[in-house]
């Protein structure tokens, strides 16, 4: 009879729920299970698990983790729009967003059209008309390489307000912060030898203590600026972490402030970032 | 920021703007689907820890490697597929060295968090406790199917297998699963629904 089979383990009847055994062999087993309330009992069990795990709800991603993403997000933004500024790439010229094709009512003035050395130019669109100012002043670069639409016409002197409105209105362009010149970081050495396990908690204790400022030496100013980009550095430290050299960067960021940890292999080339973490805003010292 | 739900722009659009070099399009489509990569990568790795690595990790690499999407699958399947690949990475560099202690009190103190009913928060932290007793592989394979649920074919292009071993691996997971979450099911069965707020289907 059907009922000469063994009864099949939990394995065998997860196969045949997932097609896994033969068409001979699961008319076979199909056949104990009608006979066999003991193994019918487990198949029913067994269908139950998927059920039971569909059912579980998915865990809402914790807040600080979502913020920890956007810093880590907003940090590749401005890394890839600066690596592109470095290639000659404007952001814009690549960008297709909807908004800049459907612009009919006035004309476009190539971003291809370079400007002379110096001088920066940068279309409003609001107004259709020309504001101009001098590209060299430092606050000038986030704009000027933002708004990239820039002629040959017009080198005039400088109004302050051409840069927000061009940023604004023209590309969308997300507001930068104000960049530091990687001279301008106070650079500290810290004794603290970071663990993977405890590093965020270390962070935030070891942030808070003021430490003497020192002399950052040209490698580590290079590091930063590969591991900072376009983000403003508000303290860079020398420390370890799980026992091998690092070059902790901390950054301001949209929320909180964005800690990098370098290694050693951290120059203008590579960044070596070892680990990121994101602690609250305002917790370094002054 | 934009409705999880809202469909337009697309997903692909949002890929596509985003290679094409626009600033937000990629955080919108992260933003959409961050919640079942965050669910993915927990599961996956088993500590939150490690799992937020893990999805750091696939987050810039999918931000990077965006350009590389051919639109052979759907944008969620190569997402998730990168998230997969990051979290069994993190296990497999885990398990390269010693383990740390005192992980079990951060994740249920971060699983728990939310305003979950008390008792399918219950059910989630004993699922979560079972789902640890299975091979990372397995593992993966059971929460991509079973709980996230993707079709056999969606699981093997995130898994990179073939769908004959996303279906083995998933009948080892829930035979082995089965002793450690039968006595979730008997409370299902005396009436009480797991997930009141899903209604999850069979």
């Amino acid at each position: 009879m059907r009922g000469q089979m063994t009864h099949p383990d939990t394995d065998v009847l997860a196969d045949l729920r997932a097609g896994l055994v033969t068409r001979r062999r699961a008319a076979m087993i199909t056949a104990h299970l009608a006979d066999c309330a003991r193994c019918a009992a487990l198949a029913d069990e067994l269908a139950g698990v998927s059920a039971l795990l569909a059912a579980v709800p998915a865990p809402a991603m914790p807040d600080r983790m979502a913020q920890r993403l956007d810093t880590v997000l907003a940090a590749e933004v401005a890394h890839r729009n600066e690596s592109e500024r470095a290639r000659g790439v404007s952001p814009r010229e690549r960008a297709t967003r909807p908004r800049r094709t459907g612009n009919g009512g006035f004309r476009w003035i190539s971003p291809r059209v370079l400007a002379p050395a110096g001088a920066v130019v940068v279309l409003v669109a609001a107004g259709g008309y020309f504001l101009s100012s001098h590209g060299s002043s430092p606050q000038m670069e986030g704009a000027s390489s933002g708004a990239a639409p820039a002629t040959a016409a017009q080198p005039a002197n400088g109004d302050t307000s051409a840069p927000k409105a061009a940023a604004g209105t023209v590309g969308g362009t997300s507001p930068r912060s104000q960049r530091m010149s990687p001279a301008e970081f106070t650079f500290v050495v810290s004794p603290v030898d970071f663990a993977a396990g405890s590093l965020t908690q270390q962070l935030e204790a070891d942030l808070r203590v003021p430490r003497t400022t020192h002399a950052a030496t040209a490698t580590v100013k290079a590091c930063v600026q590969r591991v900072a980009g376009s983000a403003a550095v508000l303290r860079v430290e020398s420390a370890h972490y799980q026992g091998q050299p690092v070059t902790v960067v901390v950054t301001r960021a949209s929320q909180g402030d964005l800690v990098q940890l370098a290694g050693p292999g951290c120059s203008a080339t590579g960044s070596h970032v070892l680990a990121t973490r994101t602690v609250p805003a305002g917790i370094l010292g002054p | 920021m934009r409705d999880a739900g809202e469909q337009w722009p697309s997903d692909a659009e949002l890929l596509r703007r985003h290679v094409a070099g626009d600033n937000e399009a990629f955080g919108e489509l992260f933003r959409r689907h961050r919640d079942r990569l965050w669910a993915v990568a927990l599961r996956t790795v088993c500590d939150p820890e490690e799992a937020a690595d893990a999805l750091q990790d696939a987050m810039v690499s999918a931000f990077r490697r965006a350009a590389d999407f051919r639109g052979d699958s759907a944008v969620t399947t190569w997402l998730h597929r990168i998230v997969v690949n990051a979290s069994l990475d993190r296990l497999r560099r885990r398990a390269a060295r010693p383990a740390v202690p005192a992980e079990e009190q951060t994740f249920e103190a971060l699983v728990a968090q939310d305003g979950d009913p008390a008792h399918a928060t219950d059910t989630r932290l004993d699922v979560d406790a079972a789902l640890r007793i299975l091979p990372p592989q397995q593992r993966a394979a059971l929460v991509v199917v079973d709980m996230l649920g993707f079709s056999v074919a969606d699981a093997a292009v995130i898994l990179d297998i073939s769908t004959g071993t996303v279906k083995s691996r998933c009948a080892r997971a829930r035979a082995k699963l089965l002793p450690h979450v039968a006595h979730l099911r008997g409370n299902r069965s005396a009436g009480e629904s797991v997930s009141p707020a899903q209604g999850g289907d069979p």
